[in-house]
Formats: C-alpha cells, structure tokens, sequence
C-alpha cells in the first residue's frame, strides 16, 4: 500500500519512539526511582534515528514546488480517507497549542498516512528558532498562530511560495500577497462582557468609546498579546498614527486592568465579575465556559466596519529549503480541505476560512460580519505597532 | 628536662655511617612569591635512621616535608630518594612514585574506612594483603581493630592507625609531621615512645618534623636544627645539645643563658671569672652557660671561681627547681638545681660553673653557615 | 592549597565545561553584534532603566526575604526541640518541588482577586484583597519557591558547626538569642550567601512568575522581544544587560562570602552532635512560623492542584499522557542530573583545590547563564545545534547538554561546598599511599563529597524536571514531558487539564528530596566528623 522508499529510515524512529513509550512505561511501573538511570542509558540512542533527510527529500526539485507531480498528486482528493502519495514523515513547527489542534493533526496522519512529527511551542519562540535554525532546519512547515510571524519569517526569507491552487481557496485578505503563507482559522477581535453588570444597550458601539470616561476602570485588555497587537497595527492603518495613539494614551489615562500577554485571564475576570468588560479574542469565551462552566459573559462583535471587530488568522506556511516538501504541501492541502475547516469551526470556535463551511452556530457568519478594510499583510508591521507601544510605555 | 637527653634508650638498631642515604637533599630552594621559604637547605638519612627536622615555626621545616613527599616543586635543588633522583632539574618524580610513606599532623584517616581499609589503602591487592594489614596493625598494638571506625578510636590509636597506615607499603622513608602536636601531654610521652620502638623495630628511615626540642632530642638519632630556610647544626642529640654550633642554636635547644666575656685563648673572663672554654676562644666573645651546669653554694669570701649574687626568685617543679639570681654585678642567670636544698628568694648565694664552657665569637647572631657541621657526622 | 599543577584530566575536562558553558554568552554577542543603531535606542530608552531597577528590586527583596524565611526554618528544625521537627525538616524542603509557574497561578487562584480566599472572606464582609499582582505578589511567589536553597545550605553549614564555639559564646555571658547573632550566624554567612545568590539568580532568570503577576522585569521585556517582535537582536541585547546584571550579584555574593576559603575543622578536638535548644513556650509561634511557611509554599499550591484535578476528573479529562510524560521527565531528569554531577566535579576541585584564574573564572562563568532565561540557552542552542552540531539537534543528548549548562551552577555548588570541607590532606595523604592525582579523587575525594554531590545532582534533577523552554525547543520532536503537558494545558487554558501532570511532577520531584533530607539526617555528622584526636 505504502509507497516507500527503501532507503527510509524515518519509520525506525517512530517505531522506536513507540517503543520508547511503552518501555518507559513499564519501567516506571517496575523501577520506579532512582535505577531508571542506569535503563535509561542503556536505551538505544534516539539520536541515530532522529536526524535524517530522506534522499528523496533531498532529490527534490528544489524550486517550485507546482512543477513536482507529486505535489500535483496530493491535490487529488483522498479517496475514501485512504492514504494518498507521500508516506513517511513530516516535521512540523506548531504555535498552536496541541489541545486546540492535535486531533486534527492525527486525522492527518490517518487520512495521509504521513507521520507527523510535531514540535509544539510559542508561535514567536519557533519563528525565533526557525531563524536560528537557518537552513537546517527540520521543520517542513510552520503552522503559526498569527500571520503577523509568518510576516517576519517571509521577510526574512524563510518561507517558500506556496502553489496558486492552494492559495486560492481562501479569500485574498486571508492569505500572504506573495503567497507564502496562507490563512487557516479565523479569529474576530471581540468585546467580551459580563452580562450581569451590562446590558446590550450599555455596549459601545465602536472600540474608540472605550477611551471614553465612562469606562474608566471597567475594561480589561492584554496589551502583550500578539492578537491585540495585530488590532493595535489595524487601528494605526484606519485611523492613522495619531489617531491610535490618541485612542492607547485615553485607554492608558482611563486605567485599564492590564493583563499582560492573557486573553484567557480577561475572559475569567470578566467571568469572575472583576471587571465588566474586556478586549479578547471571540472564541476563548467558550474555551472558558468548557473549563468553568457556564459564566455570565458574552461577545459584542463591533458593527460597521469598526477596528475592534478585526479577524486575524492563523497561518501555515512551508519552510524555505525544509525537508519533505511535498509532504509539508499535503499538510496545508489538508489544512484547507472541508475536514479540517469544519474541525475549526466546531472543535476550536475559530471561523472556518474556505467557502462552504460554516462557523459554529451562535457566531455571526463571516459574510455577515462588516469587517474593518484591510490587508492582512500589512499587519505584519509589528516593528511600528511595538515602537507606538513602547512610546505609549505598554511594552 | 635534661633527663630527657638519657631517658630513652640508645636505639637498638644501629646506624651505619657509610651505607648509601635513604634520602637526599641538597640545596633545596623553595619561593613563595619572593619569599624563600626553604633556602638552600641540605639534608641526609641514612636508612635506619630517624632525623628530626627542628625549628621554631615559620622556619621552613613543614614546607621541607612537602617538597620531599612531592607535594610542592622545590625551585632549586635535588632530592633522592634510596639513591634514586625523584626532584631536580627536569625530573619532578609524583608523590605516589617517591617510595614516601607520611604520617600528617591531623593523621588524614579516611573517615569513610574502616582501620583496616586505611591500612590496605596502600597495598597491592594480592593475596597477602590481608596478612600485611593484620601485621601493620599488630606493630603498632592494634590487632584486631580492622574493623573499627577512625572516629571510634581515641587519638592515640589513631596516630598509631596512621603510622601503620604509612609504614605497611615498606617506603624507603616516612615523613611525620608534628605527629605528636594533638596529643595531651600526658599521651605525648607515652606514644612517643611506642613510636620509637615501632620505627626501630621495622628499621625505618624516618623523618619528622618538630617544633618541640624535648621531642627531637628523645626521639632522633640525628637532629637537624633550621633557621631561616636551611640546616643549621646536623648532629647528634647530645652534641646539638652541648656543642650548639650557634648561639641561635643553643638558645632553641635547651635552655641557655649568655655572658658577654673576653677569650684568652682556652679561658674565659666573665662576670663569673676566669673560666675554663671547650674550644679556643680569643676577643669578645658570648659564653653560654646552660642552667643545669650553675653550681650555688652558700656565699663565699675568697678567690674561688664564680660570683656573689642574691635569690630573686625560685620556680618548684617537684624533679627540679629553677633559681633566678641577680649577680651583684647586676645581670640575672637561672640556675637549675635538685629538688633539695633550702635555699630561698632574697637569700645570698655564690655562683659558680661545672666544667668548661662554650664561647661563640660577640656578633654571631642567628644561623652561621660556616659553622654548619659536616652533615654526616654522627 | 596544593602548589603543584592541577592534573591534565582535572583542567582539561574543566576547560571544556567553560566552553560549553560559554555558548549562550557567545551566542548573545554574536546577535548583538549584527544589531544597527536601534539597538541604542532599545537600550537608552527609560522602560529599560525602569526594568532594570524592577529586576534589581526583586532579586534583593528575594535575596533578602529567603535569607529571613530559611534561617530560622534551618535553626528551629535543626538545632531545637520543636515538635515533629524531622517532619518540618523534609516539608520544608519540598516547596522547591512546585514549579514557579505552578506556584504562580496557583498564588493566583488563591490570593487573587476573587480567588478562593476572596470568596473565602466576602461572606464576612471583606471585598477588597491587598492587590496581589505587580512587585509584591511575585516577591511573595518567588520567595516561597526559591527559599529552600538557602534552606538547604544553611542546614547543611548548621549540621556541620562546632557547637563549642557557641558554647564559648554563652561561657562569655551570651544569652541563647544573643549567642545565634554574634556566634552562629556569623559562621552560616557563607552559607546563606550562596543559597541567596541561586535564589536571587532564578528571580532574575525566571519567566513564569513575573508573568503570570504581571510584575515588569527584564526576563518579560526578553520574551516580549521575542514574542510579539520577533527580534532576536535587541532580545540579545537585553540579555547582555542581564549579564552584566548576574555579574554585579556575583560580586555581592563574593563579598559578602567573606575570604574564607577553608571550613574544614581545624585543631584538635572532636566535633560534637549540638544538644537541641528547649523552645518552652516559644513553641507555639514558632510551630506557627513553620506551618505558614510550609502552608503557603506546599499545601496551598497542591490544594488548589487538587481542587482543579478533581474538577477535571469530575468532567471525565483523559489522564493519558501522564505516565509517558513521567517517565520521560524521569529519563531527562536523571540523565541531566549525572550529567550535570560529572561535568561539575573538574569545575569545583579546580576551583577548591588548585584556585587559580582559571578555576574562578570557569566557576563564575557557569553564574552567568544561570541569570539568564530559559528561552535564551535555549536558543543559543538552537543556533549551535542546526548549526553546527547537525547530527546532534534535537536528540536527547543535546537537550540534556543544555540541560548541564543551564543548572551546571546548582551542582557546582553543592560539590564546592562539600569540598571545601574535606580536608586536602586527605588527598596527599592518598597519594603518598600509591594513588595517582585521579586515584585519589577517586578514592577518597568522591567518597568524602558524596553528600554535597547528591545534593547537587537532586537539586539539577529538580530543576530539570520543572524546566521548559529549553525542553519545548530542544527536546526530541514529539518527546512529551510532563512540564511540557503542563504548558500545553494551560496555554489553552485548561487548568483542570494541567493539574494531573503538575501533581504528578511534584510528586516525583518529591521522591529525591525526601530521600536527600532523610540522608541528610540519618548521618548528620559523618562529612564534618573527620576524626581527629580526642585524648
């Protein structure tokens, strides 16, 4: 079934690491403490299997990765999940949490038959290290929680162009002008509030009200997240430079609850009623309620266009000269296929970005949504938004 | 104390003068920073010969013991060892290589062995080594404590411990350093002696290190006295301790009092009169006088030797008493006296010498290296 | 001590430590030398003045408040009769077991606003808590977490202590209160330096609590660098500062130590076991003292583990991964640890034995990375390993290289100490006896150092089992450990989810900790008691 190459020796390495699993299983229940050492040791080196580009990888034709027919190939739809083309593994660099996208990537694995190898970390700390790395790094794709990293690794030159087929399936705004990284999730800028101690009518109608003085001391937000700096670099780009540095100093005089780089914490305090309302994104309202239960809070999307209802992605891109590139293809082939958008929509709360899926029920439609005008590329201008507040004295 | 010189035993084993010495030093120089500490220092044992090393502190003598065992680089000078260069000009031989055995002054037991595993630490692991432990053990009076702790001994024992720990691999010498300084005094006595007899009985070359005086003239064949990084006198207890090479010498070894006078060739005129030398003496001279050789007898008028003088004080100490007397011409002597007699504080007595005296020229201050003696002579 | 050369196989392998030791150093002047001109405005600009006295602020509000919190949990636990003390004795060790960032939320969900003292209190009319995020709260949560290395320094130092020289204190008209500040405490002042200085280190190095209580630090000015700006060159730059900054600590704690370079008993005399003080009524503050302590740093975050484990086990949260996860950590933990103890051997007998340049300067030199975050070994590692150590990247035995270089510190210091109190006599002693220079480290040294070198390899394998940036980075793609579970779960905010994994943590973190304190106590005298005479 498997196409295989001979010379592969990448399946040693899960078969080891399988092993290794059960072993350290059993040695914890039979040794318990300290002769583990000694067991551990003598394990057979992990690193002898770990490292390897396949020749095949390294035969690949190296430029575009459309002229591989492979590739071409994997753009067939799976036939009855059964798995297509390029067996054998893929390294894959993740910013988004396992608990929010490790399912999908196992379905991958079952619908490709591709072993993914995942390293899951901060999306900034694995562009860092997707730098570091250089050209060697194992990583075939980026899997990023933002486009605004994916924006500094294509600017460094780090991501190789993804083929138009896969591009177009996502509206423009959504994906890379160069094409070199493309939008998987959606996530909407919301207000999140405490439905105890306001009511729809109290809600502002634009992000910019709440500088007002009516809401001094009522509004949490946390100005370290990457989610809020995407917003920060929407608002310098509708409403100028001064503008939104005029909106950050009236939030920073009306004393805001700050916290730090935590979406999840605004959503508990506002939960928790410390503080009635907060700037977030839409869907770790119900990560929250999964975790404590239902709580008195509920998301205002800004209407008409406001820079407060901005919808910001998650991102994939291929590394630049990475291993198994066309099996880091299929993977954002599948990224974008009906399967994985409808897991998005369902599993994640996160809008589904191809046509035909549709978000979780009680969230307005995508469509329906009046969105901000803007290109997402140009959010990737982190360096201005971090100078603007770092001049404001946030960072 | 004088007894001391004569309470021991002659060693029973006797030392020939002509073998090849066990250990060698000469002209040893070591610096710290610019500070020689050890200064052109000469040394020999012969085997089967034990040597104090005797100095006030400060004077080189411990530092003289680590250059021999290896642990520091001398920066001049040769060492040998049973005739075979172990320090010098491109050798520098490991302590473990020098055939040295070390007894320290704090012992260094291995606190994590028992006796037994002290006293193998050094030996081959063959067959007998059990038997050799058995035996070093049993020459030192401790059969049977193999199996014991360090600090389950009592420091005695555990001195004991340490000398069969360093004699058990048959070293050409052993070094002790201060072996007895953290013993009570009471002990000191007892161990010192045990030691001599277990160094005799196992022919030993030794070497040992002492500030104490009492303890190098009871337990040495030879002594060699330091000063300021180098031997002094090398000689005999009993000639260090009546024919001190130098006045530093006789004022370090046994008491000793001075009396400026003027030589006429084998006579002396003193504030004692006109006394009798040991060697010839001419021009100012110092003369020595060790207290024990005084003589005080009831005051005296007439031409006998000596002079009149008055007690100022008296110190009781059961084998003897010491008297300060105040000569009428104003200087103070001690005299060491039998524990008889009734003299006492602010009686009037005369002062007069036993035999001959030693005279060494008015401004020998400190050690003279032209009044070193022949190392070998014994 | 020893004049001659240090052995070729002491000096070598040390000088290959330091190298090692020096990557991240490396690494940070190499980024920081491609930087262009904004890199002064980074650095000029007041927020990092503002950072750098924050930073300088808590690591001696820490250095301090350990110091105050450990020694007289180390005095009333070892040298009084306060009931249960061998009880208070392990339990106030095992704080050091909860990782800070689980300390930190678990301080959080319990002083916080509307945490569970606030719902505790409201009923009795109390709505307001003191404020629990900012300066104070991560100077609590650091103390809390951090006190046990100067606790387990000071014990060590008062177990070792000749209580003759207390008793010529009281024999000169001291009273027993009076006797500890003019006698004994003098004599724990190295001691409780050394514990100070890790503990004032790991305030500076550490991420997750100045995060968490939102407290403005150079670590969180790092991360930020990195996380939203993707810079790795003022990032750099700011780490540099830091450097400077572990240096300045480094000197403070040098001072401080005092120029005693031998605590080997000298003289004559045999050290004696202290006969414990009676507390009489001073009992019960005292029994107060400790059970705040131990409340706080122990059973509270293990209160509030539980309390978010049962919640999840209630809605049914898979435990799987836990196991694997343990074992994994085991794995890393151990081999770090061994790692760690053989590397820190050459570095300490250089330092203790032949202390020349270059035996200090390695020595400082493993400091200076432990001031640094996680993050920052990490990715000088990184940049080494995909680099040029292709091969090596990403394997175990390179994460447990950064591992070693990251805590190397702990273990040398723990090996020094020991050290420093076997006599080197010992040691020549071994040599005339036949011993070549390694026989007799070998032989006697290693035997002698035995508790301090445990104690160090628990300490790295304590702290190795807590770590995570270098873990997520350089870990074998796929190797879950259970500090990375954690942060997987509550990066998603799934605390119920994480609170399997950090139990599980503690509780084999737990393991080497009670044994080294039962060790500890079962043979309190056997490295001091070098036995000399006694009459």
């Amino acid at each position: 079934m498997f196409e295989r190459d001979p010379s592969e020796r990448t399946d040693l390495w899960a078969v080891y690491r399988r092993q290794l699993n059960r072993r350290a299983v059993m040695r914890l229940v039979a040794a318990g403490g300290a002769g583990l050492a000694v067991a551990a040791t003598a394990l057979p080196a992990p690193w002898a299997v770990a490292q390897n580009e396949t020749p095949e990888a390294e035969a690949d034709p190296e430029a575009d990765p459309e002229a591989d027919p492979e590739a071409e190939e994997t753009d067939a739809p799976p036939a009855g999940g059964s798995p297509v083309g390029s067996a054998g593994t893929l390294t894959i660099y993740s910013g988004r949490n396992e608990e929010l996208v490790g399912d999908l990537i196992a379905r991958f694995e079952g619908a490709t038959g591709i072993d993914a190898e995942v390293r899951y970390a901060g999306t900034g700390e694995l562009a860092a290290t997707l730098l570091e790395e250089g050209d060697n790094s194992p990583a075939g794709v980026f899997f990023g929680q933002d486009a605004g990293a994916l924006g500094a690794l294509a600017q460094e030159g780090r991501l190789a162009p993804l083929p138009d087929e896969l591009l177009e399936r996502v509206a423009h705004e959504f994906r890379s002008p160069d094409g070199l990284w493309v939008g998987v999730s959606g996530r909407a800028r919301v207000a999140v509030y405490n439905t105890d101690l306001l009511a729809e009518a109290d809600l502002p109608a634009s992000v910019l009200d709440l500088a007002n003085e009516e809401w001094r001391g009522k509004v949490g937000w946390a100005p370290e997240n990457a989610s809020f700096q995407a917003f920060v670099t929407a608002l310098r780009i509708l409403e100028g430079e001064d503008g939104a540095r005029a909106w950050l100093e009236g939030m920073i005089a009306n004393e805001p609850v700050n916290f730090g780089d935590s979406n999840g914490a605004v959503v508990r305090a506002v939960g928790a009623g410390e503080i009635p309302l907060g700037l977030v994104n839409h869907y770790y309202l119900y990560e929250i309620q999964a975790e404590e239960g239902e709580l008195p809070i509920a998301n205002h999307f800004f209407p008409a266009g406001d820079p407060g209802s901005l919808i910001n992605v998650t991102a994939v891109g291929l590394v630049a000269d990475g291993p198994n590139a066309e099996r880091a293809l299929a993977f954002v082939d599948y990224l974008l296929r009906e399967e994985a958008q409808t897991y998005f929509a369902e599993e994640t709360s996160e809008y589904p970005l191809i046509e035909g899926v549709a978000p979780a029920a009680d969230l307005p439609s995508l469509a329906d949504l009046e969105l901000p005008e803007i290109d997402l590329t140009d959010l990737a201008d982190l360096e201005g938004t971090q100078a603007l507040l770092t001049e404001v004295g946030l960072l | 104390m004088s007894a001391a010189v004569s309470a021991m035993p002659s060693p029973p084993n006797a030392v020939d003068a002509n073998a090849e010495p066990a250990l060698r030093c000469a002209g040893l120089v070591k610096r710290f920073g610019t500070v020689p500490v050890v200064d052109g220092l000469d040394l020999i044992a012969r085997p089967g010969e034990v040597v104090a090393l005797l100095g006030p502190s400060g004077c080189g003598k411990t530092t003289t013991l680590r250059l021999i065992a290896g642990f520091e680089t001398p920066d001049a000078g040769t060492i040998e060892v049973g005739g075979r260069l172990v320090s010098g000009p491109r050798c520098d031989e490991a302590p473990e290589r020098r055939r040295i055995g070390m007894v320290f002054q704090d012992y260094a037991l291995f606190p994590h062995l028992s006796v037994g595993r002290n006293v193998a630490f050094g030996l081959p692991r063959v067959r007998e080594r059990e038997a050799r432990v058995a035996a070093a053990l049993e020459r030192v009076g401790l059969a049977g404590f193999d199996d014991r702790m360090p600090h389950e001994l009592s420091g005695g024992q555990q001195q004991r411990v340490a000398l069969a720990r360093a004699l058990a691999p048959e070293p050409a010498v052993i070094l002790l350093d201060e072996p007895f300084s953290n013993l009570d005094a009471e002990l000191r006595a007892s161990v010192r002696a045990e030691v001599r007899q277990i160094l005799a009985a196992a022919g030993q070359t030794a070497v040992l290190v002492t500030h104490d005086q009492e303890e190098a003239l009871s337990l040495a064949d030879r002594i060699a006295v330091m000063g300021e990084g180098r031997v002094v006198q090398a000689a005999g207890p009993e000639e260090v301790y009546h024919r001190p090479a130098t006045k530093a010498v006789a004022a370090f070894v046994g008491d000793a009092e001075f009396l400026p006078g003027e030589g006429h060739g084998r006579r002396v005129v003193c504030d004692l009169g006109e006394l009798p030398t040991t060697g010839q003496a001419d021009g100012p001279v110092e003369v020595m006088l060790r207290p024990e050789s005084l003589r005080l007898t009831k005051p005296l008028v007439g031409t006998l030797p000596g002079a009149n003088a008055t007690v100022l004080a008296r110190a009781f100490y059961g084998h003897d008493q010491t008297m300060t007397v105040r000569l009428d011409t104003g200087r103070a002597l001690r005299a060491r006296l039998g524990p008889y007699g009734g003299i006492r504080p602010g009686d009037r007595v005369h002062v007069s010498v036993r035999g001959g005296v030693l005279t060494f020229p008015r401004e020998t201050h400190g050690p003279m290296p032209e009044a070193r003696r022949d190392p070998s002579g014994s | 001590m020893g004049s001659r050369r240090a052995p070729a196989l002491i000096w070598v392998p040390a000088v290959l430590v330091a190298l090692a030791m020096a990557v991240p150093l490396v690494y940070l002047v190499l980024r920081t030398a491609g930087a262009g001109a904004g890199i002064w405005d980074l650095l000029l600009r007041p927020r990092t003045a503002r950072i750098a006295l924050n930073t300088a602020g808590l690591a001696l509000a820490v250095a301090a408040s350990t110091a105050l919190l450990a020694v007289p949990l180390a005095w009333l636990t070892g040298r009084t009769d306060l009931p249960g003390r061998r009880w208070w004795a392990t339990a106030a060790v095992l704080p050091l077991v909860v990782p800070s960032y689980v300390g930190a939320l678990a301080i959080v969900a319990a002083l916080g606003p509307r945490g569970l003292l606030h719902d505790a209190l409201s009923p009795l009319g109390i709505e307001r808590l003191p404020p629990i995020y900012g300066f104070g709260g991560a100077w609590l949560t650091l103390t809390l977490f951090t006190y046990p290395y100067v606790l387990l320094g000071v014990r060590a130092a008062l177990a070792g202590l000749d209580p003759a020289l207390d008793e010529a204190a009281r024999g000169l008209g001291y009273g027993p209160w009076r006797t500890f500040f003019v006698s004994t405490l003098p004599q724990l002042r190295p001691a409780v330096a050394a514990g100070s200085l890790l503990a004032a280190l790991y305030a500076v190095s550490d991420f997750g609590v100045v995060t968490l209580l939102r407290y403005d630090a150079f670590t969180r000015a790092i991360y930020v660098q990195y996380r939203s700006s993707f810079d790795r060159t003022l990032a750099a730059a700011l780490s540099l500062l830091l450097v400077v900054f572990a240096c300045a600590l480094l000197l403070a704690e040098a001072r401080v130590r005092g120029r005693r370079a031998a605590y080997h008993r000298l003289g004559g005399g045999a050290a004696r076991r202290a006969r414990p003080v009676p507390l009489g009524r001073w009992r019960w503050p005292a029994l107060c003292y400790c059970a705040a302590v131990v409340g706080l740093g122990l059973a509270l975050p293990i209160g509030v583990l539980v309390w978010w484990f049962g919640r999840g086990l209630s809605r049914g949260d898979a435990l799987d991964g836990v196991l694997t996860g343990a074992a994994n950590s085991l794995q890393v933990g151990l081999l770090a640890a061994a790692a760690a103890t053989l590397a820190a051997l050459p570095v300490a007998i250089l330092a203790v034995r032949h202390r020349g340049p270059v035996g200090v300067a390695v020595e400082r030199m493993s400091y200076l990375g432990y001031a640094l975050p996680g993050i920052v070994i990490a990715l000088a590692f990184v940049f080494l390993g995909a680099r040029y150590l292709t091969p090596l990247y990403q394997t175990l035995p390179f994460l447990v290289l950064a591992h070693v270089v990251r805590f190397l510190p702990q273990a040398v210091g723990a090996e020094r100490t020991s050290l420093l109190q076997i006599n080197p006599r010992m040691e020549e002693a071994a040599r005339t006896l036949g011993r070549g220079p390694l026989g007799a480290i070998r032989s006697v040294t290693v035997p002698l150092a035995r508790p301090g070198v445990t104690a160090g390899a628990a300490l790295v394998f304590l702290t190795v089992m807590k770590e995570l940036p270098v873990t997520l980075l350089l870990k074998p793609t796929g190797f879950e450990t259970l500090s990375t579970a954690i942060w997987s779960a509550t990066g998603s905010g799934r605390y119920a989810q994480a609170a399997a994994p950090a139990l599980a943590l503690i509780a084999v973190s737990a393991m080497p900790t009670i044994l080294l304190v039962a060790r500890d106590r079962d043979q309190p005298h056997r490295r001091s008691r070098i036995a000399r005479g006694d009459g």
